[in-house]
């Protein structure tokens, strides 16, 4: 099977700063991805790289098997890349389908359609998962995950093949982290997106990868298949190797 | 969300209520509205304000006046802007218009033309705050100087007074019985119904019902509400954030013009101080009609309705001759302190949930 989207020896340099070396890695459609490394690892340089805000200065991009270049953020939405950050590019204040079709609004002459606005918004929350009874109150009323869905829901509806989940669990509380977690199992299982899910949550990359790219330094630590890594080995991994054994000690064995 | 229906019906209908930005204007309405029907019920003054003609005419024209200006004022504060610049606009357009006249442009180029440097002049304004990133306060209150600056002094560089009269090339002569030109028709239609309101009060009615529409049923109404909200997160979806805060500044300077015109049509003349304060009235208006100054969040309608109490406030006061006129001010003030603090207080309710 062809990867949805593939990186080939991707460098990218600030300066004198290597911020991302020979970074290489496949994600596949109907499957979850997790990008793991610690603060510095580079994941957020690699974020930029695949939704077209930097420009990688070496290595090659492929989607479906062939080459690209996104030149700017626009570029990748078009190509099929949609990106969910932490702050979500919600309106706190505006209604729930507001929110979802902000920017390409549905009109019927020079009005907004909020009739289909609010029945394509509940279907497609309705896929992931929520049920949204009004449409028409504010996104402040929703919950985190619910935002976190909402905001994944809309980067789907308007064509997204590749979805980026940067940190989309940091921010919550516990009961929403699982709700977030149970709509990206969602959106795998409509088996047709490939999902980047970056974390630093070692137990969420367990429940859901599969397959794992671990960053250090800005090189890839190791990337492979579910089945061929040592699961109970992940936090090592995420925090590049072995100090994180010699802290942990110290703690004792209640951190494990 | 995730609860029973009938439990969510049940929040979302008080929400629904409780949720409306204008709420608090219309309470401030009513608690104003019944305030002076009772202090001029005691003052033997209630049929002079509330029944007669003039009495009418005093505080409506007034209210369509500032609210045509608030109308401006709550579209930029909903797009997260504010625009002090707008009363000294009047005079600008109001001066432009007449120096036009004076110069022998036609009626009707004239007012083309004092419309086109009004947009240009928004359009400038938007421009600069949107480019530069310096806060719309400190650019337009650089135009609220230089504005009326500008058109003191070129009435007094051309005619070498600060006061235009114009009335013989706007009304035909008294006794000459002309027909009023499709102008006169359009810019100042004065008698047209019952009671003789000025062209304001229509113009009023008309650009508020056009306004709530596009900002509550429109794409571009939208984005001006997503523009105050969240700057970065509205750019992110592809809202063209800047133009639309250009187009605004654009509306309100505009607005500004047609008061400046429409009161040159109905006096006769452009004064140098026309408008003075009139945008921090339309802004108290947009205040008490819930508008936040933090963007994101307000109503025209609710500004209009802010416009309506600043007007029934300001007028009646002089119907109740035992309160001292200076009261009115602090009533005011104390108007705006308690619908700030009552909208930020429906606010919060809305983003807690």
């Amino acid at each position: 099977m062809t990867p949805t989207i593939e990186f080939k020896g991707i460098s990218k340099f600030f300066g004198n700063i290597i911020a991302l070396k020979d970074i290489s890695f496949k994600v596949f459609k109907g499957e979850i991805t997790a990008l793991l490394g610690d603060n510095g690892a580079g994941k957020s340089t690699l974020i930029k790289l695949l939704s077209g805000v930097h420009i990688p200065d070496e290595g090659e991009i492929f989607l479906y098997g062939s080459g690209v270049k996104f030149n700017s953020p626009r570029d990748a939405v078009n190509s099929g890349i949609g990106t969910v950050y932490q702050d979500l590019a919600l309106q706190p204040l505006m209604s729930v389908s507001r929110n979802f079709f902000l920017g390409r609004e549905i009109t019927r002459g020079i009005s907004l359609d909020l009739k289909v606005m609010n029945q394509i918004t509940k279907e497609e929350m309705a896929k992931l998962g929520i049920d949204v009874a009004d449409p028409n109150q504010p996104i402040g009323t929703m919950s985190g995950g619910q935002r976190q869905t909402l905001a994944i829901a809309r980067a789907i509806y308007f064509g997204a093949k590749v979805l980026i989940l940067d940190e989309p669990t940091s921010a919550l509380g516990q009961k929403q982290q699982l709700e977030v977690l149970r709509t990206i199992r969602k959106v795998k299982e409509l088996g047709e997106i490939a999902i980047i899910f970056i974390t630093h949550n070692d137990m969420h990359a367990k429940i859901l990868g599969d397959r794992f790219t671990f960053l250090n330094r800005g090189r890839v630590l190791a990337s492979d298949e579910r089945a061929n890594l040592d699961m109970e080995n992940l936090r090592a991994l995420m925090a590049g190797g072995a100090e994180l054994d010699k802290l942990e000690t110290e703690f004792g064995e209640t951190y494990r | 969300m995730n609860t029973s229906d009938e439990r969510i019906r049940e929040i979302g209908f008080f929400r629904n209520i409780f949720s409306r930005p204008e709420l608090g204007s219309i309470f401030g309405l009513l608690i104003i509205v019944v305030t002076f029907m009772v202090l001029t019920s005691m003052s033997g003054t209630f049929g002079a304000m509330w029944l007669n003609p003039i009495g009418i005419q005093a505080w409506v024209e007034l209210a369509a006046f500032v609210g045509i200006l608030a109308i401006g004022a709550s579209l930029l504060m909903i797009a997260g802007e504010f625009d002090l610049s707008m009363g000294a606009n009047i005079a600008l357009a109001g001066h432009s218009f007449a120096i036009l006249m004076l110069f022998g442009v036609p009626i009707q180029f004239a007012i083309l033309l004092t419309f086109i440097e009004l947009a240009f002049l928004g359009f400038i304004i938007g421009t600069i705050v949107v480019r530069t990133g310096l806060p719309s306060f400190i650019v337009t209150l650089a135009f609220w100087f230089a504005s009326r600056g500008f058109a003191v002094f070129l009435s007094q560089t051309f005619f070498n007074q600060s006061r235009l009269s114009v009335k013989p090339l706007i009304k035909p002569p008294p006794g000459g019985g002309e027909d009023p030109t499709i102008v006169d028709n359009i810019f100042a239609f004065d008698r047209a119904f019952g009671i003789p309101f000025d062209a304001e009060v229509y113009y009023f009615f008309v650009l508020v019902c056009i306004i709530a529409y596009v900002t509550t049923r429109t794409p571009y109404g939208n984005w001006i509400y997503a523009s105050g909200g969240d700057p970065v997160a509205a750019r992110a979806v592809g809202v063209p954030v800047a133009r639309v805060k250009i187009s605004l500044f654009m509306i309100s300077a505009c607005l500004a013009c047609l008061l400046g015109v429409l009161t040159v049509m109905t006096s006769g003349a452009s004064d140098p101080k026309a408008g003075d304060f009139r945008e921090l009235h339309a802004i108290a208006a947009a205040v008490i009609g819930g508008c936040a100054l933090t963007g994101g969040y307000g109503s025209v309608v609710g500004a209009v309705l802010g416009a309506l109490i600043f007007a029934i406030a300001s007028r009646g006061i002089n119907f109740v001759p035992f309160i001292d006129n200076n009261l009115f001010r602090v009533m005011l003030g104390m108007l705006i302190l308690g619908s700030a603090l009552l909208n930020q207080f429906l606010r919060d309710r809305i983003v807690k949930g």
